[in-house]
């Protein structure tokens, strides 16, 4: 009880429940063990794997969705075109499945894993931007079924993630 | 395998070793850059060269540049509408061929005058800004008085003012590559009237818009400056940028025996559904006139495809019933002139109709065909 009155407290608080980057490096001044439920919540809620190609999936019973880190959509500058596959399509692992169009260059996207599109988000046609803004949340790519879910366990949690791109730095 | 013609430019040809490629060929040089020289002048050859050796060639260690240049022809970029940013009929009547390249970008048309040059490194050494120097360096090299710089959009600029160079870019799993253009000796009196689309006002589309510029060629403030002087200056200019030791090579895309697959990839830059049907959805909506009768014409593309089809016809002019049949016989086609005249001819044979809706019928189509 105690607990979720302090969630709706902190998600109040909070403009967005949902970057995990955010809450990691908490600028504000929240208590240390809200932060650890936010935290614990978020891993219950579909915590986010990564690829070593800057993808990421969060799953949802059977469907992932897939969009790109943080990391990426900095790299990439003003997303101003998305060039995404048909729903339908049967894709590979590290399979090119479109690409992103931004001021630097166009940009493949590789499958983080086997599986079917099962939807792909249509608002970026009018607003790819939302890659940039939004790329945990509104700026999403594509939903595909999982069809080999041990390919989930090969993928980087956000921890492993974080380590990974402060590597790539050196 | 090699011919030395000169001293520092030899020619790759037949392979004495039945596995050699041009990618091991590359590894045992141990060179960290490369200069290559296209001998093709085929558009298709070419970005299939660019796309080999993007996908297999080790760049992690070593970088290239190519050297390229084609015969006349029209190259949009990876997420382009062909009907919103060039005169498709005025293409067909030249005989310009239309191409898409898998980097993004706008618009451009090249012939001899136009040198391309493509610049390939690993992932984390994409530089534009470095690779745009080594041509603006080549140039004033040649011309010190030349007044060539780049702009933050990756052109190249001359008197401050006119576009010479245009630069578009990929970026692959662990490898990327920069290409641009260079105006040299352009057909100036072709170029603006391919690139000014004959229907852009009539479509409506979320595909990456080209950003028209005023353009003239390096030949107009020095005519003596040449393509193969500038192209020299430039691999020269490379080495020195990036010290390496180039030694300039010169090959043949069309060896599939150097470059397994390459023939494929240039396949798949032919087709149809790569240079058409890749165009975004987009939808046309124009005013065609008819006989003196104003038709309305509502039709959607997907995959370069017509998904829907609908047409304001006055009653009295053709009854619905027959407008209705027409606009279905389009749904599904290819949004394509020559596609469009087959499968009217074939209604017109199937479908019972007087010699006057005959006639109807066959101008209405040329006035669809007319926004294709």
């Amino acid at each position: 009880m105690a607990m979720c009155a302090a969630l709706r407290c902190v998600s109040a608080a909070l403009p967005l429940l949902t970057r995990p980057a955010p809450i990691w490096t908490c600028q504000n001044s929240l208590r240390p063990n809200i932060l650890r439920t936010l935290y614990t919540s978020s891993r219950l809620s579909g915590a986010l794997k990564f690829t070593d190609k800057h993808e990421w999936v969060r799953v949802d019973g059977t469907v992932g969705t897939v969009g790109i880190s943080n990391f990426a959509q900095e790299a990439l500058g003003d997303v101003v075109y998305c060039g995404l596959p048909e729903v339908g399509t049967k894709l590979e692992q590290m399979e090119e499945f479109g690409a992103l169009e931004s001021v630097k260059a166009a940009s493949e996207l590789y499958s983080p894993l086997n599986g079917e599109v099962t939807e792909i988000n249509t608002n970026l046609t009018d607003n790819p931007g939302l890659v940039n803004k939004a790329c945990y949340e509104d700026g999403w790519l594509i939903k595909m079924t999982i069809e080999k879910p041990a390919e989930l366990d090969e993928l980087m949690d956000e921890a492993a993630y974080e380590k990974f791109i402060k590597s790539l730095d050196s | 395998m090699i011919l030395r013609l000169s001293n520092r430019a030899c020619v790759l040809s037949g392979s004495a070793r039945l596995k050699s490629t041009l990618s091991t060929f590359f590894d045992e040089m141990g060179k960290a850059g490369i200069v290559l020289k296209s001998a093709s002048t085929g558009i298709f050859e070419n970005l299939a060269l660019e796309d080999w050796i993007h996908d297999r060639v080790d760049l992690q260690n070593r970088s290239m540049l190519l050297l390229w240049r084609n015969s006349p022809v029209v190259v949009i970029g990876r997420h382009q509408n062909p009907w919103q940013e060039c005169n498709l009929p005025l293409m067909r009547r030249l005989g310009i061929p239309l191409a898409r390249r898998r980097s993004g970008g706008g618009t451009v048309f090249h012939d001899f005058g136009n040198i391309n040059m493509t610049f390939f490194t690993s992932k984390k050494k994409y530089d534009r800004h470095r690779n745009l120097k080594v041509v603006t360096r080549a140039l004033k090299a040649l011309r010190p008085d030349l007044d060539v710089a780049a702009s933050d959009r990756f052109d190249i600029l001359l008197n401050g003012h006119y576009k010479i160079s245009g630069t578009a870019a990929k970026l692959g799993r662990t490898s990327a590559y920069h290409h641009c253009t260079l105006l040299c000796s352009v057909d100036r009196s072709i170029l603006p009237s391919v690139l000014k689309s004959n229907t852009s006002e009539v479509i409506k589309s979320s595909a990456t818009p080209s950003v028209p510029s005023p353009v003239k060629n390096l030949l107009d403030v020095d005519p003596t400056l040449d393509s193969n002087t500038i192209m020299d200056a430039i691999a020269s200019q490379y080495s020195n940028e990036f010290g390496f030791d180039s030694p300039v090579i010169k090959v043949d895309p069309t060896h599939e025996g150097l470059m397994p697959g390459i023939h494929k990839m240039a396949q798949d830059l032919q087709t149809w559904e790569w240079i058409y049907g890749r165009t975004p959805k987009f939808s046309v909506c124009s005013s065609i006139v008819v006989e003196d009768v104003t038709i309305k014409l509502d039709m959607d593309i997907k995959n370069g495809a017509v998904e829907q089809c609908a047409m304001e016809i006055p009653e009295n002019w053709l009854p619905s019933e027959m407008v209705n049949e027409f606009t279905s016989t389009l749904n599904g086609s290819k949004y394509c002139p020559n596609e469009t005249a087959v499968l009217v001819a074939a209604f017109m044979r199937t479908v019972s109709m007087t010699a006057d809706v005959a006639v109807k019928i066959h101008r209405l189509c040329a006035g669809v065909v007319s926004v294709m």
